[in-house]
């Protein structure tokens, strides 16, 4: 076996445990070395997994583990998320004396996510899903002095292990009646039995896995926790978590659910229309109405998903593909956007020191004044994530609604037309408060002096911002790998 | 010198970015007139260049961009583009140079101004129907900066009105072009944005309902733009609040993206769609209601700048009217009408620009005998009020002649209802400068000053671009009854008309 290929898992879980080490051994001063560390080790499993090529393909471990197009690009995704958090955290967490285990919290988690990437057995998406899980309710009450933090992280753990329990029931049931934890092994017992398959003991575990599932991708009705963690947070972690932790919910539907929904034939088309329409409605309707910055872009990661979630609905290669499109562009508009936020904080907060609710909107007054490059990225974010072209967000909203109009003309089905209309509608609602923080930071006068923009964040959400418009520009490689990676699934 | 399009596309683009990063405004407005300078010059060779006795595309570029949509960078310029390229060219560098004295934010208000260029360029010569869009939603967000920092009292409310309502007509449209995607998506099995490969797969669409859903929706996009009554209510309060330089744009450019649409798409699908009979006289009714209706309003107003605008809608009535009535001549002079509609209406905002600077105010009734410390001003802004009557020998008059001569012969109950319109156009001209500029001098506005040297060499040249286009008008009209003609051929083999 060759064992190359998982040379980034490796290398990141080994080097957590060396940050942890230097850690103990460090002076306090220079514990900020650390995250240019791990910057470093996340950086060079990027470079590893782009210089190895995006389709390769490989199992390991008796086929519990995998590498193929699908891990890959989700992998990239996480990689690339962890990168900008680290390097915005260098800046976030300068004076903090916990640095190290942050640190090394961060890189765990993003094991666990890569791990959950490439899982071709339940037990090993659980132990990935657990991983991720587990670091990042320590990171979401990483201010342990700040009351919404520790609120954020109770009510994260909480929820989360309300949905890990129902995951694992829901696992279980499937080994009951199939007697395997392998992924297609299950679908190919599926096919061969399909009266076992449509039984209702089986429908009663696919709730339960889309229950656990849909708590991790953050839809409507499982969407509760999501508002008040991303808002509690300290803000890079928020990043970390609507950009990259969300996207682990995504990648095992995509495994499981779209293997499982084309073995079993159930019509659940219409179920998961219905809860996607749902799930973006009230995300971009909520968002109108807030005044925090985080809790906003909190409900329209909501909606984001509700987007994503489309892909399930005709599970054809493109749809998936713009599934794929949508989550990458989503990690690099979403991440910069509460990046940018955490860099305002640390403005209000060099104004004053006691100022609480960093995140509210009159303090984005004048921000293309006080923080030109901030100012300019959140711009560019909130019009990628409104869809606007040329950007990440459009590319992926576009295929996404491409690949849904040509499955209604190819069923001449007249109500999934409907659902392409009500998404962009929905696409056209949220330009409304995304335009409001723009008109903030661009036609209100400033309240406060220009400050120095911190070069960490800065390269942080440039880094994100080239991403997001890089793919607007020049799409087609992104869309290649997308339906690459959907080609694994073998819709 | 095959990318000579996208290269005066790039130049204003590249020129915006630097302006941006401009720090003091000498710097500003040096970049944005020597970006937009270049950019004429680009046109004017490719103007030079142009035969006029082909319809079909010149100078065309084509690049892949997005392979698997059917996306690609089409640009080529034609008898109906050609012209309105070298308007916005024409329009941009003497804005720049009307607002020389501009000290706010200057760096910032320039290169929004380079961005409007790079949009409008970018609509009158794509070829695509997806970069066609994306340039079409460009032009707005640079406006919405312009009306909303820069703008009067009201900027906020003028500046959100103008984009949800041009903005919801945008979407409106581009549903109809993804209809007109999907529908040669189906019949061909791949999918291409290409603007002439969707109109001419519009015909094999089978139900009446969905062809006339299509042109319905696509024209409500244009006409919004145009603005014609009765979707035309965002305009004068846009006008109103926008500072000079914005007006300038919107009323000479952003409304041209409207009427280049009516020619672009409109009329090549007319023929094809479900009722063309209703349609056309759907349309001719909107034209005349905005000569009409924009006529009386102007009458009206007391602010000066909100008659002007008033004026714009009830001059761009005549380029609907002249594209509905499908008389080869006739299109041409609406076509016409646009080019020298883009020329005079800059000479009218400029003038209500400097009197509301000189005199604090722009309301009719408190002006009054202004001529005698505004000698320069008042000429130019005779001259253009002139013009923009239709005084013979001035662009205008060829344009509405051409017009109301040719549309007669089919549409002859419209011309008759437009032509009551003439003479109150003439009035209010008159009228409004009767009371405004001469008479006696109001006292209370105490001491006034002539416009700056800039802004009146700025409409001097403007002034003289119409007196030579209204003696000379082939060099522009020749390619545009040579389009013109094109595309009525095939109204002819349809048999929609006599």
């Amino acid at each position: 076996m060759n064992y190359n290929l998982l040379a980034p898992e490796i290398l990141l879980t080994l080097l957590a445990l060396v940050v942890i080490i230097l850690g103990l051994l460090m002076k306090e001063t220079s514990k900020n070395m650390l995250g240019y560390v791990s910057a470093a080790g996340l950086l060079a499993s990027i470079v590893y997994i782009l210089g190895n090529g995006m389709n390769e393909a490989a199992s390991f471990f008796y086929n519990s583990l995998t590498v193929d197009p699908l891990s890959q690009v989700f992998k990239l995704i996480f990689l690339i998320v962890s990168l900008i958090v680290v390097i915005a955290s260098i800046e976030y967490f300068r004076d903090n004396r916990n640095q190290d285990e942050y640190y090394a919290l961060l890189l765990l988690a993003t094991v666990g996510m890569m791990v959950v990437a490439s899982a071709n057995d339940l037990v090993a998406l659980f132990v990935g899903f657990e991983l991720a899980s587990m670091s990042t309710y320590v990171l979401a009450g990483f201010e342990k002095k700040n009351p919404s933090s520790l609120e954020a992280a109770l009510k994260y753990f909480i929820i989360g292990s309300l949905s890990s329990a129902l995951m694992l029931f829901g696992m279980s049931l499937v080994y009951g009646i199939t007697g395997s934890t392998n992924i297609p092994a299950i679908i190919e017992f599926f096919k061969s039995n399909p009266m076992v398959a449509t039984s209702s003991l089986d429908i009663v575990a696919m709730i339960f896995l889309v229950a656990g599932f849909g708590f991790k991708m953050a839809l409507v009705p499982f969407h509760m926790w999501a508002p008040d963690t991303y808002e509690g947070s300290p803000s890079v972690v928020s990043s970390l978590l609507a950009a990259g932790s969300k996207k682990m919910g995504f990648v095992a539907a995509f495994r499981v659910l779209v293997l499982a929904l084309v073995a079993i034939r159930i019509d659940l088309q219409m179920t998961f229309a219905i809860l996607a329409i749902i799930t973006m409605t009230y995300g971009n309707v909520v968002a109108i109405s807030q005044r925090s910055i985080k809790r906003m872009l909190a409900y329209s990661s909501i909606a984001q998903a509700g987007y994503i979630s489309l892909a399930f609905v005709v599970t054809t290669q493109m749809s998936i593909a713009g599934g794929i499109l949508l989550a990458l562009g989503h990690a690099l508009m979403k991440g910069g956007a509460f990046l940018a936020v955490a860099l305002v904080g640390y403005m209000v907060l060099s104004d004053n020191k006691n100022a609480k609710n960093t995140d509210d909107l009159g303090n984005f007054a004048g921000l293309g004044k006080r923080a030109p490059i901030t100012a300019f990225s959140l711009f560019v974010f909130f019009l990628a994530l409104a869809g606007i072209p040329p950007s990440a967000g459009f590319v992926g909203k576009f295929v996404l609604f491409y690949s849904i109009t040509v499955a209604a003309i190819n069923q001449a089905s007249s109500w999934l037309l409907i659902v392409v209309i009500i998404a962009i509608l929905n696409s056209a609602l949220s330009i409304y408060y995304y335009a409001r923080v723009i008109k903030y930071m661009y036609v209100l006068p400033p309240n406060g002096e220009k400050i120095k923009e911190p070069v960490p964040y800065v390269v942080a959400i440039l880094l994100a911002v080239i991403g997001t418009i890089g793919i607007g520009l020049y799409p087609e490689p992104f869309i290649q790998m997308a339906i690459n990676a959907a080609k694994v699934l073998g819709v | 010198m095959a990318a000579l399009i996208s290269l005066m596309i790039a130049i204003p683009l590249i020129g915006a970015i630097i302006t941006f990063l401009t720090r003091t405004r000498e710097q500003a407005r040096l970049v944005a007139l020597l970006a937009s300078g270049i950019s004429l010059v680009i046109s004017l060779i490719i103007f030079s260049r142009f035969d006029s006795s082909i319809s079909t595309i010149q100078f065309g570029e084509s690049y892949p961009w997005i392979a698997s949509l059917g996306v690609s960078l089409k640009f080529g310029v034609d008898g109906i583009g050609m012209p309105l390229v070298l308007l916005s060219n024409i329009v941009i560098p003497l804005t720049v140079i009307f607002a020389w004295g501009e000290t706010k934010e200057a760096n910032r208000f320039y290169g929004l101004i380079l961005l409007e260029l790079v949009g409008v360029l970018g609509v009158f010569t794509s070829l695509d129907f997806f970069v066609f869009y994306i340039f079409w939603e460009i032009v707005l967000i640079p406006m919405y900066f312009l009306i909303s920092i820069w703008g009067g009292p009201r900027k906020d409310y003028a500046a959100i009105k103008f984009f949800i309502y041009t903005h919801v007509a945008s979407l409106v449209m581009l549903l109809a072009i993804f209809s007109l995607y999907f529908n040669a998506w189906t019949i061909s099995g791949t999918p291409s944005f290409d603007m002439f490969y969707l109109l001419k797969n519009y015909s094999v669409i089978q139900s009446p309902l969905l062809k006339d859903a299509i042109f319905l929706a696509l024209l409500f996009g244009f006409i919004v733009k145009m603005p014609a009554v009765p979707f035309h209510t965002w305009l004068p309060d846009a006008h109103v609040e926008a500072p000079t330089a914005g007006s300038v744009i919107l009323a000479a450019l952003l409304l041209k993206m409207g009427g280049y649409g009516l020619f672009r798409v409109i009329l090549p699908l007319l023929p094809y769609s479900g009722s063309p009979a209703k349609l056309i006289t759907l349309m001719a009714i909107i034209g005349v209601l905005s000569i009409l209706y924009g006529t009386f309003l102007a009458l009206a107003q007391r602010d000066l700048k909100k008659m002007v605008a008033y004026s714009s809608i009830s001059h761009m009535g005549y380029v609907t009217l002249g594209a509905a009535a499908l008389i080869p001549l006739s299109v041409s002079g609406a076509m016409y009408q646009q080019f020298s509609h883009g020329l005079i209406t800059c000479v009218l905002f400029m003038s209500c620009g400097v009197i509301q600077h000189s005199a604090g105010t722009r309301i009719i009734g408190d002006l009054g005998g202004i001529a005698k410390h505004m000698p320069k001003l008042t000429f130019l802004m005779l001259a253009g009020f002139l013009a923009s009557l239709g005084l013979p020998g001035m662009s205008g008059f060829i344009a509405e002649f051409l017009v109301l001569v040719n549309s007669y012969f089919t549409l002859p109950t419209f011309v008759i209802l437009a032509l009551f319109g003439i003479v109150f156009t003439a009035g209010y001209h008159l009228w409004a400068m009767q009371r405004a500029v001469f008479g006696t001098y109001n006292e209370k506005l105490g001491h006034i000053h002539d416009g700056a040297n800039y802004e009146m060499a700025s409409m001097g040249i403007l002034i003289l671009l119409i007196i030579f286009f209204g003696l000379n008008p082939n060099p522009v009209l020749n390619m545009m009854t040579t389009n013109a003609q094109q595309l009525l051929k095939f109204v002819a083999l349809r048999g929609v008309i006599t």
